[in-house]
């Protein structure tokens, strides 16, 4: 049981990685923390739900089209939201990347609302055994595509000239505007590419989870509580508290109490800011004053 | 220009409170005109139990459909549709408008137990007869009051069926308990325990799939452990779906499941799209026919016909049963009507075939659960069939 | 020169305390409004108390601490448990309500006093509230879990107060006195110290002020205010939900912030009434509230960032934030 386990919880901890990963990606860019992204995540799953079941395309080109649809989101939210309200207090942000959410939630209720929509999937893989272990198609495609997505993603960000730009202006936004970096721009950007990997996330859980306008509500909570775990704007971090977190809910569930599988999200963060608030990985996080 | 716009503020709120006074005295008293009965249906017509207000849209169809027909007695239903968003503090504000200020004569709806048990004091004091049509505590109507009447099978007959069925294969002696941690699910777990307890049988386990998840691999894999002989699960439709689907996964696919009034079969095979994952899946059915089958054919027509971008599932027919004894009590009520008729119709209520339920309905003044039972449903050579008992189609 | 620094008085309509004019207004209510007007009206008082609470922490304190809809939910479970289990009337339950509600504020600061600040801060907190929710649910022997916790019958000194109109001339006075109380601890020393931290915490601790002291009392402070709402709300409703306490009810309370105006007394109250009664306009659309709500919270933080005081302070000074007491 251990080994299914922990196989599982792999598997869901990849969702909540990448989760976690999108939400670190727009914090370390803008110190904005996107409390709406729950609902965005949503939005991808939504976008490909709408491009292949109403409009009959092909999957792969309707998943790619709603990825780039949720960039471009991302990309419009911070231009027309965000960047607005860039000089009121820091708490504006997560207001209005609430409000935006729920926005988001409740167009897609008020057009689907009282439906649970099954989602259509491309991959019917086989699962594989290894004598007693079962390891579903579901399980390998989501692992798969979360390993090559953060792959890809931490190649560019260490050894592309796009990373180091990136790298620059999370180090130093006024120094990259000294040497001519458009920080707006790359604001934009890295909301785009949030909301992008978010949509990712959608896409590969909904079929699971079924399409249903609160499928994003749970998710928030375990990508905070991921960050948190790996220390609040580490990348690595987040992505390792996302895969720690799965199995955590898992063997609590399974060899503990099932009625914990819930609140393991608030417990990881509770422990972990009152032992180690900077989690495994991440920078002080205290003010001492 | 200061002053000024301080004795503006002062004129609006008068004007607000002016304003709130003329809608106070606006309706009628009774909700009754020559030509108009008010309605008011409450439901979850938005927030995560949204899919359960198919129920009060089933109903509404129905009253619409009498209306198209003349009315009752030369009055025609209005309809008041007002969200409880499945919160407490909502539904009391919904039932308060629908008493105070829109003067309904009468309440027909509400989905969610929890709301339900938060404005039934309120009704009751108001005196405005109530017709619970898909909430199933039975608190909520027994013990009776003089005004409330439950119109779907409650809390106990769905235990009852549930627990009749699981108890119904033979060998039954270990079971398993899956169920969300709210009080719907505690309203059909709850009941089919006392059912089993009495008849000496104790769950071995009762775990927890709250609603939002979405893996149930540490529930399966216990049970997989355990070997039960029947597992009840009070899931709502997608943690169904998640949780069969693991079920399969594992391979613990000849295990049967119970489930609650929480989803169907047709849908959830839809979703699922394998049979061999549903075939063991059974589920609380209260109608005379598959939600697909000929016998419901003229109530989803109904439905399609008031309501076109509807999608029909096992919620939607199941408040036309209690809306169907309501016309004809409001008919043997006569054209001179009044609540205390209307009520004393009602209780004369007996044994009355609605054409929707499996079981017919019963009221009286000392017993306001109007139906006491309810059928199962299973798969039967890959078809959803109405069932009495395990391996026993109706 | 000598000068004598007298204070003038100002005319009544342009002193503070034409504010004390609301409460006579409001006051005339019940002679107008419907049974379903009245309970609006009781919850609009309810939101009123919350957000002033809330907002002494996250506008005037400055701290993202959103552990609101703990201090709310321990407040009305702690009417209904005393009220039930040790036949409290309700106006003792409120004053147990209000310290228990403090004592779980005092439990918010210690996070706030190790330093954790900003997102970590409003993440633990919620974190906190939803763990209380856990609580209720499974802690069904005492707060009966889903099936809601009913209050026994609600008496004041004797008085009944079954009927919402009794309810409302009790809320209004509890409210009154808990908006002028918090608003001489905002115009005191107290209150420029507290809003002296959120604008600068080191060169306020390098002035002599004890940060950690001023901290710890603007929760204390900010979970009794809230907690006595909660119990408010449990007797506005007869009966306590632990889905009443959840994470999109603490975004709720933060909307009436920042919509009435984030470290604004005034903006307080007029977020809880605005956010508590447009809602229940939007009932003709059943299904499209949280199109609304994100709407309109959109429209107000692009426009007006100050919140919806800073379109009223435009108008009238009486509006902006004083730190004196006149």
């Amino acid at each position: 049981m251990l080994m299914q386990l922990t196989i599982s919880g792999l598997s869901q901890g990849a969702i909540y990685a990448l989760i976690a990963l999108s939400l670190t990606v727009v914090f370390r860019a803008t110190t904005v923390v996107n409390f709406g992204h729950g609902d965005f995540v949503l939005g991808g799953a939504f976008g490909v739900y709408v491009l292949v079941v109403m409009l009959g395309l092909p999957f792969v080109p309707s998943a790619i089209a709603a990825i780039v649809l949720m960039f471009v989101c991302g990309v419009l939210i911070s231009r027309g939201f965000i960047n607005p309200i860039k000089a009121g207090p820091h708490i504006g942000f997560a207001m209005m990347s609430i409000s935006i959410g729920y926005i988001f939630r409740g167009t897609t209720r008020s057009i689907w609302g009282r439906e649970v929509l099954p989602m259509p999937r491309v991959f019917d893989i086989e699962p594989v055994f290894i004598g007693d272990l079962v390891i579903t198609g579901d399980a390998m495609i989501i692992s798969g595509i979360v390993a090559i997505l953060l792959l890809a993603f931490f190649i560019v960000f260490y050894k592309t000239s796009i990373g180091k730009l990136i790298q620059a202006v999370y180090q130093s936004e006024r120094g990259a505007t000294l040497i001519g970096i458009n920080v707006q721009r790359f604001h934009d950007m890295m909301w785009g590419a949030g909301l992008a990997m978010g949509a990712v996330a959608g896409i590969l859980i909904a079929p699971i989870s079924l399409l249903h306008p609160d499928l994003g509500a749970g998710f928030l909570i375990r990508g905070f509580a991921a960050m948190t775990l790996g220390g609040f704007g580490s990348l690595g971090g987040a992505v390792a508290g996302g895969l720690i977190l799965g199995i955590m809910e898992q063997y609590a569930g399974a060899y503990v109490n099932t009625a914990l599988i819930d609140i393991t999200s608030y417990l990881v963060i509770l422990i972990v800011l009152v032992v180690r608030p900077s989690g495994l990985f991440g920078k002080r996080a205290v003010v001492r004053v | 220009m200061k002053l000024k716009t301080k004795r503006g503020l002062s004129l609006s709120v008068l004007a607000a409170v002016g304003l709130m006074a003329s809608a106070a005295f606006a309706a009628d008293t009774t909700g009754l005109t020559d030509t108009t009965i008010k309605v008011g249906v409450m439901g979850p017509f938005s927030g995560n139990a949204s899919s359960y207000s198919k129920a009060q849209i089933g109903e509404m169809a129905y009253y619409k459909m009498i209306n198209d027909q003349g009315g009752v007695h030369g009055r025609k239903f209005e309809l008041i549709q007002e969200d409880t968003a499945c919160q407490p503090a909502k539904g009391i504000a919904a039932a308060k408008k629908l008493i105070s200020q829109e003067q309904v004569f009468m309440m027909h709806g509400n989905s969610c137990s929890g709301v339900a048990m938060a404005v039934r004091d309120i009704v009751v004091d108001a005196g405005v007869p109530w017709i619970i049509a898909h909430a199933v505590n039975p608190n909520i109507s027994m013990p009776p009051t003089p005004n409330v009447f439950h119109g779907v099978p409650a809390g106990p007959a769905y235990g009852y069926s549930m627990g009749k069925f699981v108890m119904s294969k033979p060998g039954t002696k270990n079971v398993i308990m899956v169920e969300h941690s709210n009080d719907w699910a505690k309203s059909y777990a709850d009941p089919t325990r006392d059912y089993m307890k009495e008849k000496g049988i104790e769950p071995s386990m009762v775990m927890t799939m709250e609603r939002g998840q979405t893996d149930a691999t540490a529930q399966v894999l216990k049970i997989k452990q355990a070997k039960p002989d029947f597992i009840v699960a009070s899931l709502y439709e997608a943690e169904t779906v998640i949780f069969l689907k693991d079920m399969k996964k594992y391979g613990v696919t000849d295990i049967p499941v119970m489930g609650a009034a929480g989803t169907d079969l047709e849908n959830t095979l839809a979703r699922i799209g394998d049979i061999e994952t549903v075939k063991n899946y059974y589920v609380p059915h209260a109608f005379i026919d598959t939600v697909d089958g000929p016998g419901m054919k003229k109530w989803n027509d109904m439905i399609l016909k008031y309501y076109p971008d509807e999608t029909i599932t096992g919620f939607s027919a199941i408040s036309i049963g209690s809306a169907v004894a309501v016309v004809e009590a409001l008919k043997n009520a006569g054209r001179d009507l009044t609540r205390e008729k209307f009520i004393a119709e009602m209780d004369k209520i007996k044994n009355f075939d609605t054409g929707v339920f499996a079981a017919p309905i019963t009221w009286s003044a000392d017993d306001r659960h109007g139906v006491k039972e309810s059928a199962s449903a299973g798969f039967v050579n890959g078809k959803p069939t109405v069932m009495k008992g395990w391996n026993q189609p109706m | 020169m000598n000068q004598e620094i007298t204070k003038t008085k100002r005319p009544f309509m342009q002193s503070g305390r034409v504010f004390y004019l609301v409460p006579l207004v409001v006051a005339l209510i019940p002679l107008f409004a419907n049974n379903y007007l009245q309970f609006m009206a009781n919850m609009i008082m309810v939101y009123v108390l919350v957000t002033v609470g809330f907002n002494l922490v996250i506008g005037n304190l400055g701290q993202l601490a959103f552990a609101n809809t703990a201090f709310f939910g321990i407040g009305a479970y702690m009417t209904a448990i005393l009220m039930t289990y040790a036949g409290f009337t309700y106006e003792t339950a409120l004053v147990g309500a209000a310290i228990f509600g403090g004592l779980a504020g005092l439990l918010a600061s210690i996070t706030a006093l190790r330093g954790i600040r900003l997102y970590y801060l409003a993440i633990i907190t919620l974190a906190f509230g939803e763990l209380m929710r856990w609580v209720y649910i499974h802690g069904e022997s005492v707060t009966r879990g889903t099936d809601g916790l009913p209050l026994p019958d609600v008496t004041v000194f004797g008085l009944s107060m079954h009927s919402d109109t009794a309810k409302f001339y009790f809320f209004l006075l509890i409210t009154v006195l808990v908006v002028k109380g918090t608003s001489n601890l905002l115009r005191s020393r107290v209150g420029r110290a507290i809003m002296a931290i959120r604008d600068n915490e080191m060169t306020t601790a390098s002035l002599g002020i004890s940060t950690a002291n001023y901290i710890i009392l603007t929760f204390v402070w900010s979970g009794s205010v809230v907690g006595i709402a909660g119990g408010m709300f449990a007797a506005a409703t007869g009966r306590v939900f632990p889905e009443s306490f959840s994470l999109t009810e603490v975004i709720v309370h933060f909307a009436m912030v920042m919509v009435g105006g984030t470290g604004s007394l005034i903006g307080s109250v007029i977020g809880g009434i605005v956010l508590t009664a447009l809602p229940e306009y939007f009932r003709q659309f059943p299904g499209m509230e949280e199109l609304f709500f994100g709407i309109i919270i959109v429209i107000v933080l692009l426009f007006l960032p100050k919140g919806l005081v800073s379109l009223l302070a435009k108008v009238s000074p009486l509006f902006r934030e004083r730190y004196f007491r006149e």
